[in-house]
């Protein structure tokens, strides 16, 4: 009976930490010939990730902006993935953030960012073709935001060779499912109905 | 028993030929499977580790100058010098007055954790004096032993087959105890099968001196052309166990001095000659330091091993075995060149575990050893050079062998070998040709540690 009122009041914890968006609204834009979102309050920079900033050190999180016909798909129609490598400049105070691309040539950098313009910065390089959109039919925007955690995989693979203990602990570790992410889905939309803005000039 | 083979089809490899799971399990191409399995889950770990390191390489502290170094709060300079290895000082100290690399920070947190036996270590960056500075912190969290198995190195040739090592390293107050399984088919004539244990003690004498206790136990496997080589006069002895108790100082920075004894013993094949010994003093001097730190990053590297065994310490067997080794290592932008040369001679008569080999994965590489000589040689030459130019987050390599194995007695004959491969971190998979006349059957390698 314990065990069952401990999962449950875990899977509440971990419904609330993960759908901590769903209150608000995931605003739907094209800007030129991208679709793109934005949210008044993002606020994924918090928790372990920010102390991990605020000591100097990096985070990565993984962004993916999909679209599906329905709102409980799991095959998107177009899909936009970005690695998003963050920082925090310890004297300025004021974050710094990558996209990494598949060549250092395609990187795209930012900085001097307060923590809410780095967040903004990010949903705004997850663009997608609105010619991977959908004219005649309604859709749905699913945005999925997940820290990878750079302490994860050092130690593992180093000049002493494989390291067995550390490889187990992480396939076995179960606080990897509780790792920060947010998820927020939005629609119908159409593609004509999208409001317009001006373009910005980032692609994808 | 199984008493039909599986489907061909589910089962493409000869493996579903073998009729017993023994068979299955042990035969040889589960151990590739397995192998391939651990290569991969690595390789692809190795690409995760690649991402974060480019993550890290964005950081934007990077641009600020590294002004102390501190563990736990406490300044580098104060920190016992019993509770810190040399070295790993060293490097520590080394970041003092370069930008932040947080890759290193990284990486040497890792390291500590590892051989301070912490459970997690983490770096955190302060603001510094001025600021163009931050001050380095590793906070430490304490755990009483440290319990960790690995896989040190591994090994696959399409000659020799697998080799490779797997250890189970127990550590408590920074003394380390190290348990390991090996079957290693590629250093010597034989392949050797068997148990290790080695204690490392902790830092003596300021760190400068360490202690260490080998025991090893293997059983032999000869190959059938050393069988034939064989003219009775020699001992393919079918177990050998040794105990070697070793002391190493740190006499300046680049420069180590270890001195030591081994008690071999060997039981051979023949009752008639029962068991019989090598016990040796042996002397080991390394030296290794950096050349400037401009756009060339040069390396020189030095060992000199000497194994003497007399009947003085009992021993059947009664030799003295010199051998050095010198490796110099430049590195430009994307190229990495380097350069290893190693000579041997051996006075008296040794027993095999201390003959010289050519032709395994790290000298005449395509040559078969049992070819050049299938019962080791007393005297060596060998020259490596490679050549690497970095793609992505790995080298492709090219490399040039030249080497001679021979017996004091007979005339030495330069054997030629050239190849290429790629490597990535730890990783690498390479291809020998050996140069000879007739038919060039090149050797290919996939390995770790190599």
């Amino acid at each position: 009976m314990t065990n069952r009122i401990s999962l449950a009041t875990l899977l509440l914890c971990a419904g609330l930490f993960s759908t901590s968006l769903g209150a608000q609204d995931l605003a739907v834009h094209l800007d030129g010939d991208y679709l793109r979102v934005s949210l008044p309050r993002i606020d994924f920079l918090q928790g372990r990730p920010l102390d991990r900033l605020k000591d100097g050190g990096s985070v990565a999180f993984l962004g993916q902006l999909t679209i599906t016909l329905t709102p409980t798909s799991l095959n998107p129609i177009a899909r936009s993935v970005g690695r998003f490598a963050l920082s925090y400049d310890i004297w300025e105070e004021r974050f710094s953030v990558t996209k990494i691309g598949q060549t250092p040539d395609s990187r795209r950098s930012a900085s001097h960012l307060s923590a809410q313009a780095t967040e903004n910065w990010c949903l705004d390089n997850l663009g997608i073709d609105r010619s991977q959109l959908p004219t005649d039919k309604q859709f749905y925007v699913n945005l999925d935001l997940r820290v990878e955690d750079p302490r994860d995989q050092p130690g593992i693979i180093g000049d002493p060779g494989i390291n067995l203990t550390r490889l187990i602990e992480i396939f076995g570790r179960p606080s990897r499912s509780a790792q920060p992410r947010w998820l927020k889905s939005s629609g119908p939309f159409r593609l004509d109905d999208l409001r317009k803005t001006e373009i910005r000039g980032t692609r994808g | 028993m199984t008493p039909t083979s599986q489907a061909a089809l589910l089962f493409p490899f000869k493996i579903n030929n073998f009729h017993s799971g023994n068979q299955r399990a042990t035969g040889f191409p589960m151990p590739v499977f397995l192998l391939g399995l651990l290569l991969s889950t690595a390789a692809s770990l190795a690409a995760g580790q690649g991402l974060m390191r480019q993550v890290a390489e964005t950081n934007v502290n990077q641009r600020y100058m590294v002004e102390s170094v501190s563990l736990g709060g406490i300044e580098l300079d104060h920190v016992e010098t019993s509770t810190l290895p040399g070295t790993l000082r060293d490097r520590l100290k080394a970041l003092i007055g370069q930008k932040c690399d947080t890759t290193a920070l990284e990486n040497l947190s890792s390291e500590i954790r590892r051989e301070l036996h912490f459970r997690t270590v983490t770096q955190h960056l302060l603001k510094g004096s001025t600021p163009d500075r931050v001050k380095v912190d590793f906070d430490l969290v304490r755990g009483d032993a440290s319990f960790e198995v690995s896989v040190p190195r591994l090994l696959y040739t399409s000659q020799e087959k697998v080799t490779g090592e797997v250890d189970a390293n127990i550590g408590f107050r920074q003394n380390h105890l190290t348990l390991g399984a090996i079957s290693n088919g590629d250093d010597l004539i034989d392949r050797f099968t068997g148990m290790t244990a080695r204690f490392d003690s902790a830092a003596l004498s300021a760190g400068k001196l360490h202690a260490s206790l080998t025991f090893e136990d293997y059983h032999e496997q000869w190959n059938a052309a050393t069988r034939d080589a064989d003219d009775g006069t020699l001992d393919l002895y079918r177990s050998r166990w040794n105990v070697a108790p070793q002391l190493t100082f740190a006499v300046g920075s680049p420069v180590t001095i270890a001195v030591g004894a081994s008690f071999e013993q060997m039981e051979s094949q023949s009752a008639a000659v029962g068991s019989q010994s090598a016990n040796a003093a042996t002397l080991d001097v390394h030296y290794g330091r950096k050349i400037g730190e401009g756009t060339v990053q040069q390396r020189i590297e030095g060992k000199y091993s000497l194994r003497v065994a007399t009947r003085a310490l009992g021993s059947t067997y009664a030799y003295a075995r010199h051998m050095i080794s010198l490796k110099y290592e430049a590195k430009s932008g994307r190229s990495t060149a380097s350069d290893e040369f190693i000579a041997g001679a051996i006075a008296g008569q040794a027993p095999f575990f201390d003959r010289f080999v050519l032709g395994n994965s790290s000298t005449l590489r395509g040559w078969d050893r049992f070819e050049i000589d299938p019962l080791g040689g007393s005297r060596v030459v060998h020259n490596e050079l490679t050549y690497g130019y970095r793609v992505g987050e790995g080298t492709v390599e090219a490399f040039y062998d030249v080497g001679a194995l021979w017996q004091s007695d007979r005339q030495a004959l330069l054997r030629h070998s050239f190849g290429f491969g790629y490597r990535q971190g730890i990783f690498v998979l390479a291809t020998g040709f050996p140069i000879r006349e007739g038919r060039m059957e090149p050797v290919f390698m996939a390995g770790m540690n190599y």
